[in-house]
């Protein structure tokens, strides 16, 4: 087991190194630099910028210098906690990103919070009354969830929240709170501006883990010891959440994998169109203006959560199934 | 809301106290009272210069207004702050709503020969911070800064240049400078009365404690370390930033300073307490006591507006918008204002004279095909599907309300001719026609020409559908290409877009002593002729010279202009430039004057209920003074 972890471990190593290149060399790609995009930006909007100004600043941020120095240059800054410099924000990243993760993280934390105490239940429930009037409703309502476009629920619900409610359209607080201490009215503010979000891109994930657990649980149900456990008289409840339920949960700990970039991540699409100020709109933005440092830092970030969240979802998997554990050693 | 209250129970008692005292005293604003009454600010009389701005009250048709209340706007992201600039519009010299330009922050400026430029600073004129605004702040500026390599690495901005020659610079006295050139620098006044003008001066008593002149190096070093910066240049160019003023901490002379240390979602712009203008009764402006900025994603902002939670707001506001805003505008104590687009065209289609393809290269150089393209749109019907006939027809040229406008630039070609534009394609000698009907080019392809636009706008798509249609009936395949704005401008410059839509000239309003610089190849950002410009712009050392005759003579009188000294020699100059421009058609203009919504509170006051909305010169509302603007109650 120790073995295997290790082995893991420094597997992730070369694998990053890798994900560096990648991002670096994507960033890189499309023509032009975000000094450009920058100026073409103004110039839609009918500004003029001196373009000695801007040759001047290609080379104080160090444009002029071959590809490979940057790369190396910023590699090298990370291993030193120096994740580079945004030039959009004229600020180190790490201060950027810091200032949103709070509050990415609570919304991701509620989001899937959400999504668990809704699709537990129902999933069982589709699960145990298979083809029932109950199983086809739950079934169909969450299909249109999976099925309806996230900002168009969230564009809709935004508007009859304000007509019905008038909570304020976006955002992730009322605008009076910003930059103002916690306080009651503060953290009201915030937890009605969820509702929102949370349900928007929870449907979706609900709508996905319902059928999930409804089919893994479906074949676990078919199996004899289920059938020998209902023989013996054990209640019906027991019977389903002692055994099969617990067997149908591999799934969902392989899925920790990707939860733990999607907590800091958030939803970026719905995001914009909520305006919130979470990470997804920084990383997009960053991403549109060519803003190298910031996108390529936040994506290397990205990239460090998903591979150790996989480890951790192995590990948790191997732990609890035997199977795994056995057939995933390593060859001699 | 409740601070709202609270004002306007200050505002009864300081009406009552004032009421008592003789009646020329002035009313401090109820949120600086308690502050001038414990002495940590000195009364308006003292803060004023001695000789204060008055604004015109009568002429521009404005009521005298209110101390009070909050105006909340809304953009785009953090580094839209500097629309607060633009917005607050207070400038050396600048336009009036009458667009002439005239002495704002400044006491006089002459100019003589059009080289000497003599600058006069009010008696008494203070920064925000209550320091004295002197002609050491503009001799900090040129001496420490603009000459500073460090800081300047790029050499004296451009308006300082004439012929590529800077200035001789002198203080003249504590609030007199004086800057003279060889030759005129008609660009001069322009840029600082500009929207991003160009500033001359600066908070020297601020900035000198982030300077290498005026500080030991290694201190200066340690602290640009702390602070985060690369050297101390860098810190002295982030903190000294008064365009886009994102330092809490720099002293301004814009009615409103900001106060939010970013970058936030919400910034907060309090009264400048020292401003230099005041109403007819001698009354300090602004009347509105705080501005906030909210920044949210573009795509909601109609939204938002439509849900009334902006006050003033025309930014990212579209004429699509228009029916949604309305609807909102009873429950939501808003109107929406129509106000008119001050870009010379809203939709304007640029052949690329620059086009490597030796075939289209001809073709868009000749003037007869650009004339038959523009002879060939249905215009009308463009206005009828797109702006509800609200817009009107019209060539890319200056608008009705500049006083260079002639109803030939504006017509010249646009009239919808189709047998006359076949004609003339006949003429060029495209008389081969494939089965279908489409031109073939001499080298036997058919004409297909592909317009790219920036796919920001559903309008310009929405147009080229039509454009393609009225085409058709010219033999012209058209086809639409959407690229990234930036994309789409390195292509024009390598001369791979035959065409490009895009947003017409930004001259609408052109007077004659704006700079005539976009009738004339003069940068590689111009999508009609990039290599022509990118040549003009780097003197010869990238791109190409220009080849056409016509162009070539813009580009003279383009640097005519540049050493004009009067106004007559400047107008007769824009004359014949946009003659020229109108009748080469170098630019196919679609619809002029479009409607721009403003959405403005049914209570805020001040605001033109019909005026254009234009970067240069209005500066947005820039011209309008929202200083001026105010809540009733």
């Amino acid at each position: 087991m120790l073995r295997y972890i290790i082995f893991r471990f420094f597997a992730m190593i070369p694998t990053l190194l890798i994900a560096s290149v990648l991002i670096f060399s994507i960033i890189e790609l499309p023509p032009g630099d975000y000094f450009e995009t920058y100026v073409a930006e103004l110039q839609a909007s009918g500004e003029t910028v001196d373009p000695q100004k801007i040759e001047y600043l290609r080379k104080e941020y160090g444009f002029d210098k071959p590809v490979w120095q940057r790369y190396f240059s910023w590699v090298w800054g990370m291993l030193h906690g120096d994740f580079g410099y945004s030039f959009e924000y004229e600020r180190p990243v790490s201060e950027l990103i810091g200032s949103r993760l709070m509050l990415t993280m609570l919304l991701s934390f509620v989001t899937i919070i959400f999504t668990w105490v809704v699709a537990f239940p129902i999933g069982i429930y589709s699960a145990t009354h298979k083809y029932s009037f109950g199983d086809y409703s739950f079934t169909f309502l969450g299909l249109i969830g999976l099925a309806t476009p996230n900002f168009l629920l969230a564009l809709v619900m935004m508007y009859f929240a304000k007509v019905w409610f008038g909570t304020s359209i976006g955002g992730l607080m009322d605008p009076v709170y910003i930059d103002q201490p916690m306080s009651w009215g503060k953290f009201g503010s915030i937890a009605e501006h969820m509702v929102i979000p949370v349900v928007v891109i929870g449907t979706a994930g609900t709508a996905a883990m319902i059928r999930r657990i409804r089919a893994n649980l479906l074949d676990e149900l078919k199996k004899q010891y289920v059938i020998t456990a209902r023989a013996k008289g054990l209640p019906p409840t027991r019977t389903v959440l002692k055994y099969p339920f617990r067997m149908s949960l591999n799934f969902f700990i392989a899925d920790i994998g990707s939860i733990l970039p999607n907590i800091v991540s958030g939803a970026e699409v719905v995001a914009i169109v909520l305006s919130l100020e979470t990470t997804g709109p920084l990383l997009i933005r960053a991403l549109k203006s060519q803003d190298m440092y910031l996108a390529g830092s936040f994506l290397m970030f990205l990239a460090v959560l998903t591979v150790i969240g996989v480890l951790i979802s192995d590990i948790a998997l191997a732990i609890l199934d035997p199977r795994i554990r056995l057939q995933g050693k390593p060859e001699k | 809301m409740k601070r709202g209250l609270l004002f306007t129970l200050m505002v009864c008692l300081v009406f009552i106290a004032g009421a008592a005292q003789a009646d020329e005293a002035l009313k401090e604003p109820p949120i600086l009272a308690p502050l001038v009454e414990s002495g940590k600010l000195p009364p308006m009389k003292e803060r004023l210069p001695k000789d204060p701005f008055v604004v015109d009250f009568a002429k521009e048709s404005k009521t005298i207004g209110r101390y009070c209340c909050q105006l909340v706007t809304l953009l785009g992201s953090a580094k839209d702050i500097r629309m607060m600039t633009v917005y607050g519009y207070a400038r050396l010299i600048g336009f009036g709503p009458d667009y002439k330009l005239r002495p704002d922050i400044l006491e006089s400026f002459e100019s003589e020969e059009g080289r000497i430029f003599t600058l006069r600073i009010r008696e008494g004129h203070k920064w925000s911070d209550g320091e004295p605004f002197t002609s050491e702040d503009f001799r900090y500026f040129w001496e420490d800064v603009a000459n500073n390599g460090d800081l300047s690495g790029s050499g004296v901005p451009q308006v300082l240049l004439s012929n590529g020659k800077p200035p001789k610079f002198e203080v003249i006295d504590e609030r007199t400078v004086r800057y003279t050139w060889e030759d005129p620098n008609p660009a001069f006044p322009l840029g600082l009365a500009g929207p991003s003008p160009e500033y001359i001066y600066m908070p020297s008593h601020y900035m000198k404690q982030f300077h290498t002149t005026y500080n030991d190096a290694d201190t200066l070093a340690k602290m640009a370390e702390d602070g985060g910066y690369r050297n101390w240049a860098a810190m002295h160019t982030v903190k000294g930033r008064q365009y886009r003023t994102e330092n809490p901490e720099l002293p301004t002379l814009q009615p409103w300073r900001n106060t939010t240390d970013g970058p936030s979602k919400r910034y907060v712009f309090e009264r400048n307490p020292y401003y230099h203008r005041v109403d007819p009764n001698g009354q300090q402006l602004p009347y509105i006591d705080e501005v906030i900025i909210l920044t949210e994603s573009v795509d909601i902002i109609p939204a938002k507006a439509g849900a009334g939670e902006s006050d003033l707001q025309a930014r990212y506001l579209h004429f699509d918008d228009y029916t949604f805003l309305k609807q909102g505008e009873e429950n939501q104590d808003y109107n929406v204002l129509l106000w008119r687009n001050g870009v010379a065209n809203q939709i304007s289609l640029y052949p690329n004279l620059n086009v490597t393809d030796p075939e289209w290269n001809k073709l868009n150089q000749d003037v007869r095909f650009r004339r038959a393209l523009s002879l060939g749109l249905n215009r009308d019907e463009i206005n009828q599907q797109l702006f509800f006939g609200l817009a009107k027809a019209g060539g890319d040229t200056v608008l009705q309300e500049s006083p260079l406008y002639k109803e030939e630039y504006a017509s010249a070609w646009t009239n919808l001719d189709v047998e006359q534009a076949n004609k003339l394609l006949d003429e060029i000698g495209l008389t081969e026609r494939d089965s279908k009907g489409v031109r073939l080019l001499p080298n036997g392809k058919p004409m297909e020409l592909i317009v790219e636009s920036a796919g920001e706008s559903t309008e310009e798509t929405d147009a080229l559908e039509l454009v393609r249609y009225h085409w058709e009936q010219l033999g012209i395949k058209v086809f639409t290409r959407t690229l990234q704005r930036d994309i789409q401008r390195r292509r024009f410059l390598t001369g791979e877009t035959i065409m490009t839509i895009s947003k017409g000239l930004d001259i609408g309003l052109a007077t004659p002593e704006t700079n005539p610089e976009q009738l004339a190849p003069v940068s590689p950002s111009q999508p009609n002729w990039p290599k022509w410009g990118q040549y003009t712009e780097t003197n010869g050392k990238a791109g190409e010279p220009v080849s056409l005759p016509a162009a070539e003579r813009l580009l003279e009188l383009y640097n005519s202009w540049r050493q004009s000294t009067s106004v007559d020699q400047q107008e007769a100059i824009w004359a014949e430039m946009l003659e020229i421009y109108s009748e080469n058609v170098f630019s196919i203009g679609v619809a002029r004057e479009t409607i721009q919504p403003v959405v403005v509170d049914k209570k805020l006051q001040n605001v033109p209920a019909d005026a254009i909305f234009a970067w240069s010169p209005t500066a947005f509302f820039g011209i309008f003074r929202p200083d001026t603007f105010w809540f009733e109650e």
